[in-house]
């Protein structure tokens, strides 16, 4: 009984809605030991974090921590386990210094009964950060401190709160090569003492670097599992991908018309030295992986973020929108990646979503014209497909797919030059999906500019007629849909030239 | 941020679950939450002719309580609109103070009794911008802002009127306050062209449907297009425009002004639009709401009053009154 196990899942299952997100599981974590978890968007990572994090709740299988089964029915039940959860965003309070943020869910040490002694704080905050080898400021407010740092006191934190299984997603993004070595120490410190480090990012050079062993999800079932020393990036990549799925995309047809937008070295905080064009009815993906400013791009042309340098033209006239209302006025609209918060107003009804971004085309001298609303709202959704017989419904009423094409149909109610998209199929089962597709598809036909963001790769391979790759903000490579396949398509989002 | 929408989305789908019975109680749930108040309103209505069958009943109190309610439900029309988008205002009490001090000034003075009011209004707009501007682009929140220049207007009240009360107003500026169109009261007259104004303002036009937008999800509507900045900014100035005009209908009707006469608008307005969020529309100020919420609070006043109870006992029980009515709305929304 050398390793012991500190964590182990048997067939663990959940489906939201009939769509079947885990569909048995079986893994296991040792103790001492970093774990890689790699899989797809959807393969059922963050369901089985979720899970474990008491978010939520199983429909079937067993967990069991030690060898001991448990109910994790609460995110406090998972901490009394000894799970502790390393965000992107982390829970820190960023005005409370380091100290007072690793201590936060205990009871400060006090003094005089009720005053807090910080002598004897800063001397219990010095046993972790010398057993973790770590340093950072301790007396200034979090929010002072760099990314890595931040990252440091998270894990102190769940560190001081005796954790033993330390879940990290995606910790590495936005961190320089050298904070990602003085990450790369701390995790290695935790597997010496004894912790289990559950490590989860797309950035596959990372995981092979850090981890013991690696787990591979697809579909919603563990598909391989093997050390590290036996695994090449090229073996996870094929893992990852399977079976090409048979994917479901109306047939591509060239409608590429004319030069319509010429983005020159287009510099900002998120994107470098970004060049491309964009022509009248063609469908533009943008690969690359989360975090590697595809969202950043988008928001760019669209007037939410400015840029220091470089050149937008939109049919031969300078472009530089300040705001979001600028970029429609030129006829460039966002379908947002986040549809329930940047989308909708959800509590107000589809008329009113649809309209929303046209108001002045259904008014006269500022006052709505409702007999307009409605002709327009309804051949907006018509355009779009949008199944609701009475629009007077709050949008909060529809499925996620018909959310969407409200969304849809509230940036085509102008048929828009630059339609652009992130993640549009976010949220929407996979049935309305092709529906969706064929509608992007028709625009682009009657000569609508498309720019589509999306994780799926197979949705970019599918629809794109051109493909932008970008990473870190930099253009990787910008080439035809045409003979790339699955394993090349994340080759190039690696940023691998060839 | 993931979390909050999975637990909307389990709760969404535990909803569709329900039985039919659960359906009966969803309907009656948005029932209640949209006539509860109205109800209420009704109810209150009946106690008091209840109990004093001789007094309370009668078009000659009713119209007394009107007249009484006409410069509330004026300042009030105007703080909705801040609070459609989520906003407050606590300065609109201070602004009516202000612009009755300097129209009461100018006339004494010698202007014009129009030129005096143009320029108060004029004065108390311009405050309204000053919060604006303040919040929409300075990004101080609603209630530190208003809080800080509600006493800055407030100071200026009581400075430029030396802390008293200014009396002999020329006659006929009665008339704004106390005078009537063919047996209607001149200030009952203004309440009901702000509220329609307000009605236009809120439910027909391309500037309400922004309003609306920005209370319900501001980013959405940035994302939209709308620039959510401006809007904000002018609803404060509409704001103040209406305290402004109720200002001058209540210096009228006190044929005098003191440099503290409106500051019971500062809260009852508020009361008013939240009473109002709880009728008619789920949670969102309305103006038929705020209508029905001053119309409560002048009820209560009166047929307290009647009642002979002291208005020390009547502002507790305002409170009460206030608080159960949100409360019982927010139960139901989440019944629901």
């Amino acid at each position: 009984m050398g390793i012991q196990e500190a964590l182990r899942l048997t067939q663990v299952k959940k489906s939201y809605t009939g769509v079947k997100a885990l569909k048995g599981v079986d893994l296991s974590f040792n103790i001492g030991e970093v774990h890689g978890l790699v899989g797809e968007n959807g393969a059922g990572k963050s369901t089985l974090i979720k899970i474990l994090a008491g978010i939520v709740k199983p429909d079937d299988g067993e967990i069991r921590i030690k060898g001991n089964d448990v109910h994790i029915r609460s995110s406090n039940d998972a901490t009394a386990y000894g799970l502790c959860f390393i965000h992107q965003e982390l829970n820190l309070v960023s005005y409370f210094n380091a100290m007072e943020n690793i201590f936060l869910g205990h009871r400060y040490p006090r003094k005089f009964g009720p005053l807090v002694d910080w002598k004897e704080l800063k001397r219990k905050t010095g046993k972790i950060t010398d057993a973790l080898q770590v340093s950072f400021p301790l007396n200034v407010p979090v929010s002072y401190l760099s990314a890595v740092e931040r990252a440091m006191v998270a894990i102190a934190r769940a560190f001081a709160e005796s954790g033993e299984i330390y879940f990290m997603d995606e910790p590495a993004t936005a961190l320089t090569d050298i904070e990602k070595k003085k990450l790369f120490a701390v995790i290695r410190n935790l597997r010496m003492q004894g912790k289990t480090v559950i490590y989860v990012s797309h950035n596959l050079d990372d995981v092979l670097e850090i981890t013991d062993r690696i787990t591979v999800m697809r579909d919603g079932t563990v598909v391989a599992c093997s050390s590290t020393e036996e695994m090449t990036k090229e073996m996870l990549i094929s893992h990852m991908i399977g079976k090409s799925l048979t994917s479901a995309f109306p047939e591509r047809k060239d409608s590429t018309g004319d030069l319509l937008l010429q983005a020159d070295r287009l510099t900002n905080d998120r994107i470098h030295d970004l060049s491309f064009s964009l022509h009248r009815g063609e469908i533009l993906g943008i690969g690359g992986l989360v975090g590697s400013g595809r969202t950043e791009l988008l928001e760019t042309l669209y007037g939410v973020r400015g840029h220091q340098s470089g050149s937008i033209k939109l049919e031969g006239k300078p472009y530089a929108p300040r705001d979001p209302g600028e970029a429609i006025e030129q006829g460039v609209v966002l379908v947002p990646e986040e549809r329930r918060r940047q989308g909708l107003v959800l509590g107000r009804s589809i008329y009113e979503n649809i309209t929303l971004m046209s108001l002045s085309e259904v008014s006269r001298f500022g006052f709505l014209r409702h007999q307009t609303i409605r002709k327009k709202s309804s051949e907006a959704g018509r355009r779009v497909r949008l199944k609701s017989s009475n629009y007077d419904n709050s949008v909060s009423t529809l499925s996620g797919g018909n959310q969407q094409k409200v969304v849809f149909a509230k940036t085509v109610m102008n048929l828009p030059r630059i339609l652009m998209l992130d993640e549009p199929s976010k949220g929407v089962d996979v049935g309305a999906r092709f529906e969706l597709y064929t509608i992007i598809r028709e625009l682009a036909e009657s000569g609508v500019a498309v720019i589509v963001v999306s994780s799926d790769f197979n949705e970019i391979l599918g629809l794109a007629d051109r493909i932008l790759f970008i990473k870190d903000g930099k253009m990787i490579s910008c080439r035809e849909n045409t003979g790339i396949d699955q394993e090349s398509y994340l080759h190039f989002c690696y940023g691998r030239e060839n | 941020m993931g979390e909050k929408i999975d637990m909307k989305q389990n709760r969404q789908i535990s909803r569709q679950q329900s039985d039919g019975q659960a359906e009966k109680n969803r309907t009656a749930g948005i029932f209640i939450r949209s006539w509860g108040t109205l109800l209420g309103f009704m109810l209150l209505l009946a106690v008091f002719s209840l109990l004093r069958p001789d007094v309370f009943p009668s078009g000659r109190n009713f119209r007394n309580i009107i007249e009484q309610v006409a410069t509330l439900a004026i300042v009030a029309s105007g703080v909705t609109v801040v609070m459609v988008t989520g906003d407050f205002d606590l300065s609109v009490g201070a602004i009516a103070s202000l612009v009755g001090i300097i129209a009461a000034l100018l006339m004494k003075a010698g202007a014009s009794i129009f030129v005096s009011m143009l320029a108060a209004v004029a004065v108390g707009t311009t405050a309204g911008l000053i919060n604006g501007l303040l919040i929409a682009y300075g990004g101080l929140s609603a209630f530190v802002g208003t809080l800080a220049t509600m006493t800055t207007f407030s100071g200026t009240a009581l400075l430029i009127s030396k802390g008293t009360t200014i009396f002999g107003l020329p006659d006929t500026f009665a008339y704004l306050g106390q005078g009537a169109i063919l047996f209607i009261p001149v200030s009952v007259f203004v309440m009901g062209i702000s509220l329609v104004l307000m009605y236009l303002l809120l439910e027909q036009t391309t500037f309400g449907r922004r309003l609306y937008a920005i209370g319900g999800n501001e980013e959405a509507a940035f994302l939209s297009g709308i620039r959510t900045r401006r809007v904000r900014f002018i609803s404060f100035g509409i704001s103040g425009f209406f305290a402004s005009l109720g200002g001058l209908v209540l210096t009228s009707r006190l044929f005098s002004a003191h440099p503290q006469a409106g500051s019971p608008f500062m809260l009852n307005a508020a009361a008013a639009v939240f009473l109002g969020m709880t009728a008619f529309k789920e949670g969102e100020a309305n103006i038929w709401g705020t209508l029905l919420g001053v119309l409560i609070m002048g009820v209560m006043g009166n047929g307290l009053n009647i009642l002979g109870i002291n208005t020390y006992v009547q502002s507790i029980l305002t409170g009460l009154i206030i608080v159960m009515a949100v409360l019982l709305s927010s139960l139901a929304k989440k019944k629901a």
